[in-house]
């Protein structure tokens, strides 16, 4: 009966991973956590706290908290800048990690462009840094190879996989202009910029923007590029990420342009009718951005009430950008002998066994598996964790 | 947190067995979940049997595979020699703390007590048609969604060539539950020989696994989708009904017949739920849930230790949600309950009896239900349930009560020693709630922000720890401002500590004016742990104010 002596990998140190290898090792279990990145946290420890005179619930301050406890749990062996390069054998795998090199630019975000050197703090909220990534480091702000683990052989009794996701690269709806607008940022940007300085400002000079754009729904529920599904978070992060910014800002002019809105968790019905209130809410996605003369972006779109195209210019424009397949999850389903569905997640045998896969002994958790909210990602771990100890006990 | 040493830890009982309470989906798994773990279950259920029922989603909406292994569950816990259940029951009364809960059952056998280590909340949601929104009455070609899915069970020759209408998104904004049962019966519409479906939509809410799909998938086989933003006007005539909007492109009301109207169903949180929350002791949440609107008690817990919500009872989710609540409440009950013993720090809070009048101020402050009135009549801190957030201690008006490493005592020397050592800068005494503050503040610092020279850091364990003495004192140790520094609203562990720190930090403003000082020396501020420049700004702000004085 005893799960004791056992050990598990967590592949992924993102919010779902370390929910995971925390549960895990609350029952006793020993955890090997391996992180591809040179910091824990995955995208949710870059994200911005949203609340206005309340907490939001958006959850990034639950990230913080995962990892602490993470960091300060001996029973979690936390391999950083590693990769699974090969598995074999089986109920017992036998693991091989390769090291990954990361460099300290290897981002392409908008607000890390210069460097560390050049901009400590921007980069800093780029890689994730919080109290407690920061005991991985060294003072110039890399990565200290004394406190990584540098085993490269494992051998684990169960495998949870959690490499989470990517966010959608808005250069691939060419219209938009990403690259070449300075001021259309992605919804990632946004998070970001807000974590690092406290505040949102234009990237091109530095100014606070009053009129400010989101356009949800990008590279998600697009036929076109064959993405036929909701990202479930976006319509959340926008709606409460504009509402933070009018908060701080109450001449702020925000628009939404949307498709339809998604309910952003609890007392969605009260927060929403103050959304409509604070907001302007237009239902279209505008297509083309434009500059103008005076550094702002113009967009053109179909009015509502009429029909007849309306232009618009915005100071700021923040593409809401969707959970896409992880960019390793081909590769790591080949690794783990598992499949993925049509759309490139990873596959769960059936709806009420979200976490169990083809393969035994390895489990899903968070967005590796489907689109997710950090709750969403938290509970599924835990899914995760409690089928893992069963399937221990069998085993044993 | 910093851990105590173990020499402070005392070994407390656990008693093993779970009380479940309710025997719908949700509390099936969950039972099956913990009994697998090895503790003996007691599952409740109000109604006449346990069982999937058709409240959180009808039956013929499951797919056959799912019938079959859920229909094996429901064998398996019936047969389960770990679960004893009881049906026609309900929870009468409820005392105790985790790890020691009584409870009161009644029912088929006359009032029962039990003593149980864990509770675990499985309440179902409750549908409830919408018709009143659309001025409509069921009856006739009026049907809900839930006769729709009954006839579609058994007699769908009924809408053979006729025209189906759904109205959803008016009567209330819905969820992806409500809209995947209207995408399901859409679609199976549509593949009836010669049927019309119209679907008259507010938000199209997909954010759900597979749900685009489903309706790109229900609009390819002919579903009509119309997406509105207010609802359509809706006549019953002799031979059907009437639907009319306004069409924002060609400006003009268009108007459809049809033989069926579907009213949509909200899916609710059971009205049960605030009595039983009562009973509990639980802080209910928003629309009726029986968990607070409060990251910190994801997945499944409540304001009190020993106390799980699950499925229905916490949130509008899908069946698949309820599977993963059961194991994470599982999960938390093992790690609650362990092998029958529990080690736990002796001095989180400690309660000097001599010196309590027994006022029962604590009893009735403390947000996590952790303190009990024993058989001599005296207040008791459980050690399990106690979360050290030092709210009672501070309230008690005869200081009766001192948190571990956080005593009066230690703070007050802490604030005098950081003031022993001061330079020119102004001196700014910044009470920090170790979970949000006092983070942010070191982020501040890894990142490499400057704060300011004259920044004392004074860490407590809840904004609600801090005194209004504490404030007033560090004044008088020379402290030129303070900052009380606490959790967002609806952020804070312990629900209220923001609340109680905010009425402190009010009355002590109000005596720094009596006593001629400016009373925005003192500031009360707000944070998450994330926000290490914003508390860079706030600190430094405050110290150019302070110097400009
Ligand atoms: C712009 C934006 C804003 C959002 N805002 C919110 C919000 O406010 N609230 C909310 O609830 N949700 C929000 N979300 C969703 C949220 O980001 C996810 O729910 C959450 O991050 C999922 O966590 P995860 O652990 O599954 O994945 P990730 O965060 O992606 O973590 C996966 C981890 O696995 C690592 N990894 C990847 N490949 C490998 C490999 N081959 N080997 C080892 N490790 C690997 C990655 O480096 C990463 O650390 C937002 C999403 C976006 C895009
Ligand atoms: S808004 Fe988000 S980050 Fe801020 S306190 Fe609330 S949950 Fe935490
Ligand atoms: S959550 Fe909103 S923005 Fe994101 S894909 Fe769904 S509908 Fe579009
Ligand atoms: S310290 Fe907090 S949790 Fe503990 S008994 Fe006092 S009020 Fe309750
Ligand atoms: S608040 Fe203080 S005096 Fe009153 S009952 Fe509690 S311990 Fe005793």
């Amino acid at each position: 009966m005893s799960t004791e002596a056992k050990k598990v990998m967590v592949i992924g140190g993102g919010i779902a991973g370390l929910s995971a290898a925390r549960e895990l090792s609350l029952n006793g279990i020993q955890v090997e956590l391996v992180e591809k990145a040179d910091f824990l946290g995955g995208h949710a420890i870059q994200y911005a706290c949203k609340a206005t005179d309340n907490c939001q619930q958006c959850g990034a301050c639950t990230v913080e908290s995962v990892l602490k406890d993470v960091v300060l749990d001996p029973g979690i062996r936390v391999h950083l800048a590693s990769e699974v390069i090969k598995i074999s054998g089986s109920p017992r795998f036998k693991v091989q990690l390769g090291r990954v090199a990361v460099s300290d630019n290897d981002d392409t975000s908008k607000i890390c462009q210069e460097g560390y050197e050049k901009n400590p703090v921007q980069c800093a909220a780029v890689k994730g840094f919080s109290k407690h990534n920061a005991i991985y480091r060294t003072a110039d702000g890399r990565l200290n190879p004394d406190i990584c683990q540098t085993a490269d052989k494992l051998e684990v009794d169960a495998i949870i996989w959690a490499t989470g996701f990517v966010p959608f690269d808005p250069d691939q709806k060419s219209t938009y202009r990403y690259s070449e607008l300075a001021n259309v940022v992605s919804g990632l940007d946004l998070e970001r910029a807000k974590r690092a300085s406290g505040s949102v400002l234009r990237p091109s000079d530095g100014k606070p923007p009053r009129d400010i754009a989101f356009i949800q729904c990008v590279g998600s529920r697009d036929e076109r590029l064959g993405h036929l599904w909701c990202s479930q978070v976006c319509c959340p992060y926008a709606l409460r990420s504009a509402m933070a910014l009018k908060h701080r800002n109450p001449d702020a002019n925000i628009t939404v342009f949307y498709m339809d809105i998604q309910n952003t968790g609890n007392n969605f019905t009260g927060f929403y009718q103050q959304c409509r209130n604070d907001l302007n809410f237009i239902r279209t996605i505008p297509i083309d951005m434009y500059e103008t003369d005076d550094d702002r972006i113009r967009t053109r779109y179909m009015s509502e009430t009429d029909g007849k195209p309306v232009d618009a210019e915005f100071d700021l424009v923040v593409l809401s950008v969707g959970i896409m397949p992880g960019n390793d999850n081909k590769a790591l389903a080949d690794l783990l002998q598992t499949r993925l569905t049509p759309d490139g997640f990873a596959a769960s045998t059936d709806k009420l066994h979200l976490t169990a896969t083809d393969q035994k002994g390895v489990f899903l958790a968070g967005t590796v598996q489907g689109p997710k909210t950090i709750a969403d990602s938290i509970a599924h771990a835990g899914h995760a964790a409690g089928e893992v100890i069963r399937y221990l006990r069998r085993a044993s | 947190m910093s851990q105590p040493n173990t020499t402070d830890m005392q070994k407390i009982e656990t008693a093993s067995n779970v009380l479940v309470l309710g025997g719908g989906l949700a509390g099936i798994c969950t039972a099956e979940a913990i009994a697998a773990q090895g503790y003996p279950v007691l599952l409740v259920e109000p109604g006449e049997a346990v069982g999937l029922k058709a409240e959180s989603r009808p039956l013929n909406s499951y797919s056959q595979s799912e019938k079959d292994t859920l229909n094996k569950l429901v064998e398996q816990v019936r047969s389960s020699e770990n679960i004893e259940i009881l049906e026609k029951t309900t929870l009468s009364c409820a005392t105790g703390v985790a790890g020691d809960y009584r409870v009161w059952l009644s029912g088929q056998k006359p009032l029962s007590e039990k003593q149980v280590g864990a509770i675990v909340v499985a309440s179902e949601l409750i549908r409830n048609p919408l018709n009143a929104a659309y001025g409509l009455e069921i009856g006739g070609p009026v049907i809900t969604q839930t006769d729709l899915e009954h006839a579609l069970a058994s007699e769908t020759k009924k809408f053979t060539g006729k025209t189906v209408a759904f109205v959803v998104g008016f009567g209330q904004s819905g969820n992806p539950l409500v809209m995947e049962r209207v995408l399901r019966s859409a679609l199976e519409l549509a593949q009836i020989e010669g049927t019309t479906v119209y679907v008259y939509v507010n938000d199209l809410k997909v954010a759900a696994e597979e749900l685009e799909r489903l309706y790109l998938k229900a609009r390819d086989n002919g579903v009509l989708f119309f997406k509105l933003s207010q609802a359509p006007v809706i006549e019953t005539q002799e031979n059907g009904i009437s639907i009319t909007y306004s069409d924002p492109v060609i400006l003009r009301d268009i108007s459809a017949q049809a033989d069926f109207l579907v009213i949509e169903e909200a899916m609710e949180a059971d009205s049960a739920n605030a009595h039983l929350a009562c009973l509990l002791r639980l802080d209910l949440g928003s629309e009726g849930f029986m968990q607070t609107d409060n990251v910190h008690r994801y997945p499944v817990s409540t304001n009190r230790e020993g106390i799980f919500v699950v499925g229905g009872s916490r949130q509008v989710k899908a069946l698949d949600q309820a599977c993963m609540d059961a194991e994470n409440a599982a999960l938390q009950v093992r790690r609650l309950l362990g092998d029958g013993t529990r080690l736990a720090p002796a001095n989180k809070a400690v309660l000097d009896i001599g010196k309590c009048t027994f006022c029962l101020t604590c009893y009735r402050c403390c947000p996590h239900g952790a303190i009990y009135w024993s058989t001599e009549n005296k207040p008791v801190i459980s050690l399990i349930a106690c979360q050290g957030c030092g709210i009672c201690a501070s309230e008690c008006p005869m200081d009766a009560i001192q948190i571990g490493e956080f005593s009066d005592k230690a703070i007050h020397d802490q604030v005098q020693k950081s003031m022993a050592n001061t330079g020119k800068a102004p001196n700014i005494v910044a009470f920090c709630c170790q979970n949000s503050a006092q983070e942010a503040a070191q982020m501040a610092a890894d990142f490499g922000i400057a704060l300011p020279e004259g920044l004392h850091l004074i860490q407590v364990p809840c904004a609600g720890k801090i005194d209004l003495d504490y404030i007033l004192n560090a004044f008088v140790q020379g402290a030129d401002g303070v900052l009380v520094m606490a959790c967002h609203p609806r952020n804070c562990k312990s629900e209220h500590g923001n609340t109680y720190a905010r009425w402190r930090v009010n009355d002590a403003q109000n005596r720094l004016s009596k006593a001629g000082l400016d009373k925005a020396r003192l500031s009360f501020v707000t944070l998450a742990s994330n926000m290490g420049s914003e508390f860079a700004r706030i600190v430094t702000e405050f110290e150019t104010w302070l110097r400009d004085l």
